[in-house]
């Protein structure tokens, strides 16, 4: 890409982009902190983190000032105008994982010792899962790949998948337990797995918004679906 | 060197600057005073003459018609007169012999006769009485009058001689010696005699040569600069004439005198000495200056203007017709006006079509022999009565007095038409 | 939707120097056609080739075909005057004559002799001016001179002059480049409104602009057509690399 003939033009877009993948960076660490805190059980840990949300929050603010100031400051056109846009609604969507993380870190107080390892395997899994598509999304952001991006759009099937896996391991717990002192808690780890699955989701929602960044076409066709009807409500 | 003196350095230079300029334009204002002062007051007096109080007997004897009951006008003006002027004419002052009677008699100006004749047809009620009347004093009188003449010098290097001085004195002591408005300098034509030659006859040729100039130079001038400007094709042929057009600006007059000779005159025959040829020859040289003035205000109106027309549909020639002459007007009208101050200043293509001809008669059409102001300068300069000295003056102011009007019109007509665009 | 102008291969030379390069360009009837590029790109020579403004330099050679509803313009039965009649044009400098605002609309009528009387002609006078939203604020000095008017009022009145005579087409070079912003706003709402009764092509150096008044743009550079498109895809995501440049501000 050619340099804009006006200098700070390119600051200006090379810094919202940077606090885009600083943004990122710590969404990506949150979820991360958040799946440990909840299988260690460790609540100093969880309220460390539902701390740290706020820069997160600061972060979306700031970008939002940014683009306000692109907008009427340079009039972007084209390729500049869909990467204002778009750091936009990345931004957004990153707030929102935020959010989902610092929830799974508070709802990670309320478990109990009981949770059976099946359990715990079984959402290590898909946090896992999850972490990668938020991970290779963001480097789909900074390099531009629209393929990465169309790659974690169709992934998502498969954290459906995994999160599907996490429920079912959930209500079998809920079953076994007679005399439903578990099912608090099941119920808990139940919304951190949704929890999951909707990051998952902000990770495929940027993937769309990188696609459209880098190719100015929306990505085709329906959206991968998990197929259980738990996850999707169907 | 600190910015002080930089500074001051500047300001200096500046302060020389303006100085050097004013200092030109003093220079130049004090050469136009110089001018202008020496030429007024040498030519202011000619503007008035000397007049003499003659006694006239309009005594019928004398004229012949004694034995006419009521005689008309027709009769008085074949009368004789003779004696009647002869004895006005001596009547001024006691003589003793024929040298002192021709002395007395032309201390009156050379045309006394028919002043007196004039003034009885005038005044026909005045037959068989005796009146006193002014009449133009001569050339010599006029002089001694507004003191040009000096008096202490030996007589024979004298105009006048002893007696004729003392009658003067004489005439003057009786209160007899007059002036009056110059009267013969705006409405005759030229003569030998400095007291009664005029410029109505150089006026005249100049107003015709100018108007014959203008109806030929301004729709040729107007159409060529048109032409060139608006049609032509940009090629080596227009550029050949464009440098030629140019070329011949710069030409001298005589030049042009010499193409009038050369065609006007031996070619088609035209009358010589006449207004008409000169008028012809002075169109042939203002032409390229018009030509480059209407030139320069056809550029000067903004392409923008054309381009409007064009774009509503109007042909080139409307566009040409209904937009950009009209704005080109008055740069045109005064380029036009500039030109013909320039053709009536003109002496040297005159000199050889033969206006410089002695002309005593007033032009009545252009094609009368006839002289224009700047010859009649040139003629009047060349002649040795100290009389036409104030005449020649006169006649320069005259003739400055027709180009200020011209160029003020000029720069008039620029104000009054111009269009802001 | 159907073409009201179909350019082909237009070339056009100005003595040995080439201004355009095979230009094949479409304008839709009875919508706006943006030509943008930067300067010395051809645009206005092209938007010239299109009533024949050319004509007047001597040196301009105009090749390739060129179509009003069909019609070859440059060919030889065609009279330049009627073509001019029908494709009007707007310049980049407001350029009303020093005349009367009056006169100024009358001008073209009167030389087509469209108008029957006089009353007629304050008609069309009188339509042209509401037409180019001009009229409530110069209907009271009809009579004073058109130079008079502000930068946008005169701008106005070029437009009401061009629509004097119907024409089908109107062309506009730069209308807006004199003008300041509220003068800007004032032409294009007209330009918005007249795109309804006539086909509408515009040059202009402002993307904004063109974003704003048209539906098809093309980017003109070094005198080649480089991209034409709807105007929404070329300001959004264009093909082409040097469309996306210029119109982003990277052109180096």
């Amino acid at each position: 890409m050619n340099e804009h003939i006006v200098k700070s033009y390119d600051e200006q877009l090379s810094i919202l982009k940077n606090t885009i993948a600083k943004m990122g960076s710590l969404a990506e660490r949150q979820i991360k902190d958040a799946t440990e805190a909840a299988l260690k059980q460790d609540q100093g840990f969880a309220d460390a983190i539902v701390g740290k949300d706020d820069r997160i929050d600061d972060l979306e603010k700031s970008i939002e000032q940014q683009v306000v100031n692109l907008l009427t400051m340079r009039q972007p056109l084209a390729i500049d105008l869909r990467e204002t846009v778009s750091a936009m609604k990345i931004s957004s969507d990153l707030e929102r994982i935020g959010d989902l993380s610092k929830n799974i870190a508070k709802r990670s107080r309320h478990l109990d010792q009981n949770i059976v390892d099946d359990i715990n395997k079984n959402f290590s899994a898909a946090s896992v899962k999850v972490q990668k598509n938020v991970k290779f999304v963001l480097d789909a952001f900074l390099n531009r790949d629209a393929k990465l991006a169309e790659q974690v759009w169709y992934a998502d099937e498969e954290i459906d998948t995994l999160v599907d896996i996490c429920m079912n391991s959930i209500l079998k717990c809920i079953e076994k337990s007679s005399d439903g002192s578990g099912a608090a808690a099941c119920s808990q780890m139940m919304f951190m797995s949704k929890n999951l699955e909707r990051i998952g989701d902000h990770a495929t929602n940027i993937a769309e918004t990188v696609y459209f960044l880098v190719t100015g076409d929306y990505l085709e066709g329906d959206r991968p679906k998990g197929e259980s009807d738990i996850v999707s409500g169907q | 060197m600190t910015r002080e003196q930089r500074l001051k350095k500047r300001y200096a230079s500046e302060k020389r600057f303006r100085f050097l300029g004013i200092g030109a334009i003093a220079i130049s204002i004090f050469f136009v005073c110089l001018l202008l002062f020496k030429v007024f007051s040498t030519g202011s007096t000619a503007f008035i003459k000397t007049t003499i109080m003659t006694e006239v007997d309009f005594n019928k004897e004398l004229l012949e018609l004694g034995d006419v009951k009521n005689p008309t006008l027709k009769q008085i003006k074949e009368a004789e007169f003779f004696d009647v002027t002869y004895k006005a004419a001596t009547g001024l002052f006691p003589y003793k012999n024929d040298e002192e009677e021709k002395g007395v008699k032309t201390l009156l100006s050379g045309n006394y006769e028919t002043e007196i004749k004039n003034y009885l047809l005038n005044n026909p009620e005045l037959l068989g009485q005796k009146v006193t009347i002014e009449l133009t004093a001569s050339d010599d009188l006029d002089q001694l009058h507004k003191g040009n003449f000096p008096r202490d010098i030996p007589e024979d290097r004298r105009r006048l001689n002893n007696f004729q001085l003392n009658v003067y004195d004489n005439l003057v002591e009786q209160g007899k010696i007059g002036t009056a408005f110059g009267n013969y300098f705006f409405f005759s034509g030229d003569s030998r005699d400095p007291e009664i030659a005029g410029v109505a006859g150089a006026v005249i040729g100049s107003f015709f040569s100018i108007i014959i100039c203008l109806m030929i130079a301004f729709p040729i001038a107007l159409m060529a600069a048109v032409y060139l400007e608006e049609f032509a094709p940009k090629n080596t042929f227009t550029d050949i004439i464009e440098i030629n057009i140019n070329n011949l600006a710069a030409v001298p007059s005589i030049v042009f005198g010499l193409l009038g000779l050369g065609m006007l005159l031996s070619v088609f025959g035209l009358p010589r000495s006449t207004s008409l040829v000169g008028g012809i020859t002075l169109s042939l040289m203002t032409l390229p200056t018009i030509i480059i003035a209407c030139r320069a205000s056809l550029k000067a109106v903004p392409p923008s203007i054309r381009e409007g027309a064009l774009a509503v549909g109007a042909s080139r020639v409307q566009t040409v017709m209904h937009h950009v002459v009209p704005l080109a007007m008055p740069g045109t009208l005064s380029g036009t006006i500039i030109g013909l101050a320039q053709a009536l200043g003109e002496t040297a293509p005159l000199l050889l079509i033969g206006m410089v001809a002695f002309v005593v008669d007033v032009p009545s059409v252009p094609t009368d022999p006839s002289t224009s102001l700047p010859v009649q300068i040139y003629l009047w300069s060349e002649s040795a009565e100290r009389g036409f000295v104030e005449k020649t003056s006169a006649t320069i102011m005259l003739l400055i007095g027709f180009l200020i009007i011209m160029n003020s019109l000029a720069v008039w007509a620029r104000q009054k038409f111009e269009r802001k665009w | 939707m159907s073409n009201k102008i179909v350019a082909k291969k237009v070339s056009v030379f100005y003595g040995p120097k080439q201004a355009l390069f095979d230009v094949d360009l479409n304008v839709a009837e009875k919508q706006v056609t943006a030509l943008i590029g930067p300067s010395g790109c051809g645009k206005s020579t092209f938007i010239r080739c299109l009533n024949r403004m050319n004509d007047v330099i001597d040196i301009c050679k105009v090749s390739g075909n060129i179509e009003i509803d069909g019609k070859d313009i440059y060919d030889k039965s065609v009279d330049v005057v009627q073509l001019r009649e029908k494709v009007g044009m707007v310049f980049q400098k407001p350029n009303p004559f020093p005349k009367s605002i009056y006169e100024n609309i009358s001008y073209g009528p009167t030389i087509h002799g469209i108008a029957k009387d006089k009353t007629h002609m304050d008609e069309i006078v009188e339509t042209s001016l509401k037409k180019a939203a001009l009229w409530d604020e110069v209907k009271d000095r009809l009579d004073q001179p058109g130079t008079g008017l502000s930068g946008g009022q005169q701008q106005r009145l070029c437009i009401a002059r061009a629509i004097s005579i119907n024409p089908e087409v109107i062309l506009m070079d730069e209308p807006c480049s004199a003008l300041d912003p509220i003068a800007t706003a004032k032409i294009e709402t007209l330009i918005d409104d007249l795109k309804s009764s006539y086909t509408i092509a515009i040059v202009t150096h402002s993307m904004a602009q063109a974003a704003r008044v048209s539906q098809h743009t093309g980017f003109f550079h070094l005198g080649k057509l480089i991209e034409f498109d709807f105007t929404d895809k070329i300001f959004k995501n264009p093909e082409n690399q040097m469309t996306q440049d210029y119109i982003t501000g990277r052109f180096g």
